[in-house]
């Protein structure tokens, strides 16, 4: 495309009315305009929360970091089945016969012990899927929003783990 | 004498070719334009898209119905209520379900609330990249109550997986509803405000006036949708001609470009468009607000979703333009298509017709004001 | 409002052979229930004749000036590819699905069907993408390259039998090292459990022992 055939300005030609007027809409909008951040200067609270000595408290069905009370987990495999990015590795045998009979605490007898799960924090979109379908309500969001880790491997939580398993009575209530 | 003349015949001139590349504070997203100018003057404009294509239409034949909704959030991720709503309703269709009133009325709600949130940032980032420094946080401070009632509602601040099939995940409470609706009054001085501050300064004016002019025949003909269409003055929003849910029953404007300050269909009617539509989600939402009627907040829905053989395409009016949805389905858990037609892959595509002819800066301009989301285009 | 415009279509241009297909029920032959089918109705035409029904769509007394997307689907089995306009009316307020088939192939020669750019520009880009993600070409096309994979990718992604390529340019695509195995091993666990019963005999695999 030639330059000369460009530029299609369909403003009218400048006169010295206009020229005027141009600098007169120029000093007032600015002048409105200024007005209305000057007030922000003086005028307005201050907005920022000084983080880390200041937490905002998050609304009580935050989606943030799961946790899986493995005491109430009847291994149904439910959370894995949902879960769009296939993050819950679970794994269970049958129990023996002749094991003691145990039960949630909602009443539903467990079958099944559970020999592993796992949840890779790092593939978890946090959509909350898997802990709607819980029967049992074990898996939940908590409000913890502060877990980033040196290693990549460090996200895979094992909720098996006694350290994970002592977060319970901090977490669960009774 | 002679020497000079010599030495201007052996002047050439090329075109310089220019990289806006990917990363660029002005392309919102991961796109990368490469610009072919003589001097300050843009000669071709072409983009390059691609560098954010996360493959969901494949990933969505291995996924279940229900599984599909945290990936349709992902898509344009600053309207994801939106994104979710129209496959909702794609399936919901085929299933042949009946959403309760109370879900629909919540959903149209949301879906407000996210046209303006995403229209705030729109004009935020539009300031900013012209250079106005200010509007771009006082914006996101009337954002931060809107993010805040959807982690109250949903859970989450920014994609929320909140609209089901069937209806809503969470209700809606009566202190929310009065939270809305003193907001909405505020929201709707603030704005007038802001567009003293921005749109009525000279300045800004001068800059958006008269450039990246896309009038009605080339609107029409790359098959824009949304503020981008009603800027150039076809009176067409989904949400009047082909209502859904229960905008039936609302009354509100629809904002159509005039050229009030520069031509029709230039920078400046595209941003004044998606000003007034924010004051008309505000009437929207105020109605729903007084109409809003107690019941379920789920349908009848089946614990596997089966979707009969059949294909659908289902469209809606989002913050950007239309998107749509073409579900092919072969009776099965999954879909066996799913194709997202998003409406700023449509707007890239009318980049090299609009452009030749513009300013760097006025190329800048020009991008900004037909407010893309690369998500939604590579998706 | 299809009839009319199936018969506007084979008036117009009589080699298309426009054929209506709508959503079909389905009889339970138990109950003898019949179930309406679900969805849209659409029409086919023959693939050569594509453009020229296009332009008479366009300019006709239905004005369908806007094309929306042009997609595709791969039925692998049968052997073809159905790739669909979705076109709409503004002025009519109407909505139209426009399909046609074209021969699968190898994946190597590629079947080819007329451009539409020159009805529609919205075509550009949409076309652009389907020879990407299917590999179908568009003759007529100004600039027909790929549009969301790197410009020398191999394969079309969206077909159905899709393998992706163990190395591009000097990367190594899934390097093992980087790979979630536990993922994939988990995926193919799930398979055979997935709506089938909880029970614990139907898995395969041992559970892995405690180091």
């Amino acid at each position: 495309m030639k330059l000369q055939e460009m530029g299609d300005i369909t403003e009218a030609p400048l006169t010295v009315r206009q020229y005027f007027s141009n600098i007169w809409e120029a000093i007032s909008s600015t002048y409105k305009g200024m007005k209305i951040t000057l007030k922000y200067v003086y005028g307005v609270k201050e907005v920022t929360i000084q983080y880390p000595e200041e937490k905002e408290e998050l609304p009580l069905n935050s989606r943030s970091r799961l946790f899986n009370d493995v005491e109430n987990c009847i291994s149904c495999m439910q959370c894995s089945t949902a879960c769009p990015v296939s993050c819950i590795y679970i794994s269970a045998v049958k129990r023996d016969k002749d094991a003691p009979k145990l039960k949630t605490t909602s009443g539903s007898p467990v079958r099944l012990d559970l020999t592993m799960y796992t949840i890779d924090e790092a593939l978890c979109c946090f959509c909350g899927l898997c802990t709607t379908v819980c029967p049992t309500e074990c898996l939940t969001h908590t409000r913890d929003y502060e877990f980033s880790q040196y290693v990549l491997d460090g996200m895979k939580y094992d909720y098996l783990s006694p350290e994970i398993r002592a977060w319970r009575t901090r977490l669960v209530k009774k | 004498m002679q020497e000079k003349h010599r030495k201007e015949e052996k002047l050439k001139t090329e075109l310089l070719t220019i990289s806006m590349g990917p990363q660029h504070p002005a392309t919102h997203g991961v796109l990368r334009v490469e610009i072919k100018t003589d001097s300050e003057i843009v000669t071709q404009a072409i983009p390059h898209i691609g560098y954010l294509h996360r493959c969901m239409e494949k990933h969505s034949e291995n996924l279940d119905y229900r599984g599909i909704i945290p990936f349709t959030d992902r898509l344009d991720y600053l309207a994801a209520m939106n994104m979710e709503l129209t496959y909702v309703m794609a399936v919901e269709k085929m299933l042949k379900t009946e959403v309760p009133v109370r879900a629909e009325y919540i959903r149209v709600i949301v879906g407000e609330l996210q046209r303006i949130a995403s229209h705030l940032l729109f004009f935020g980032t539009y300031a900013i990249d012209l250079g106005a420094f200010s509007p771009f946080l006082y914006v996101f401070q009337d954002r931060e109550f809107i993010l805040r009632i959807f982690e109250e509602l949903s859970g989450a601040r920014l994609l929320y997986n909140y609209i089901w099939i069937g209806g809503v995940w969470n209700d809606i409470t009566d202190d929310q509803i009065k939270r809305i609706g003193t907001f909405c009054d505020t929201l709707d001085e603030s704005l007038k405000k802001y567009h003293t501050l921005v749109g009525e300064n000279k300045i800004f004016i001068s800059r958006t006036a008269h450039v990246g002019i896309m009038n009605k025949d080339m609107a029409m003909d790359f098959g824009a949708t949304g503020p981008i269409l009603r800027a150039a003055g076809v009176n067409w929003d989904l949400r009047k001609n082909r209502p859904y849910s229960i905008y039936p029953k609302m009354a509100f404007d629809i904002p159509v470009g005039t050229g009030e300050k520069g031509t029709v269909g230039d920078c400046w009617d595209r941003y004044f468009v998606r000003v007034r539509e924010m004051h008309e989600s505000i009437k929207i939402i105020k109605q729903c607000l007084a109409g809003i009627e107690a019941g379920p907040i789920m349908g009848k829905v089946p614990k596997i979703i089966k979707v009969p053989k059949g294909e659908i395409y289902m469209r809606t009016e989002c913050a950007r333009g239309e998107l749509g949805y073409h579900l092919v389905s072969d009776g099965g858990k999954k879909p066996y298509r799913l194709k997202v037609k998003s409406s700023c892959f449509t707007h890239v595509s009318m980049l090299p017709a609009v452009a030749p002819g513009l300013m760097i800066a006025d190329l800048v301009a020009t991008i900004g004001s037909i407010d893309i989301v690369l998500g939604e285009i590579d998706r | 409002m299809h009839n009319e415009w199936v018969s506007f279509i084979n008036t117009s241009v009589p080699t298309a052979n426009a054929v209506l297909v709508q959503p079909q029920g389905t009889t339970d032959a138990a109950t003898g229930v019949t179930t309406p089918g679900a969805g849209d109705s659409w029409i086919t035409v023959a693939s050569e004749e594509v453009k020229a029904v296009c332009q008479v769509l366009k300019d006709g007394e239905h004005q369908f000036t806007t094309l929306h997307a042009i997609t595709g689907v791969d039925y692998p089995t049968e052997g073809h590819i159905e790739i669909t306009y979705i076109l709409s009316s503004m002025s009519k307020n109407s909505e139209l699905l426009l399909k046609t088939r074209v021969s699968r192939g190898d994946g190597v020669k590629l079947s080819k069907l007329p451009s539409v750019v020159s009805v529609w520009a919205a075509a550009n880009f949409q076309e652009r993408e389907c020879y990407d993600m299917f590999g179908v070409l568009f003759y007529g096309h100004p600039d027909l390259r790929r549009l969301l994979c790197p410009d020398d990718w191999i394969g079309y992604p969206l077909r159905k039998d899709y393998v992706v390529q163990t190395k591009y340019r000097d990367m190594v695509i899934n390097p093992a090292n980087k790979m979630n195995f536990q993922e994939r091993e988990f995926g193919a666990r799930h398979e055979h459990i997935a709506g089938a019963s909880t029970s614990v005999e139907n898995y395969s695999v041992p559970a892995p022992v405690k180091e």
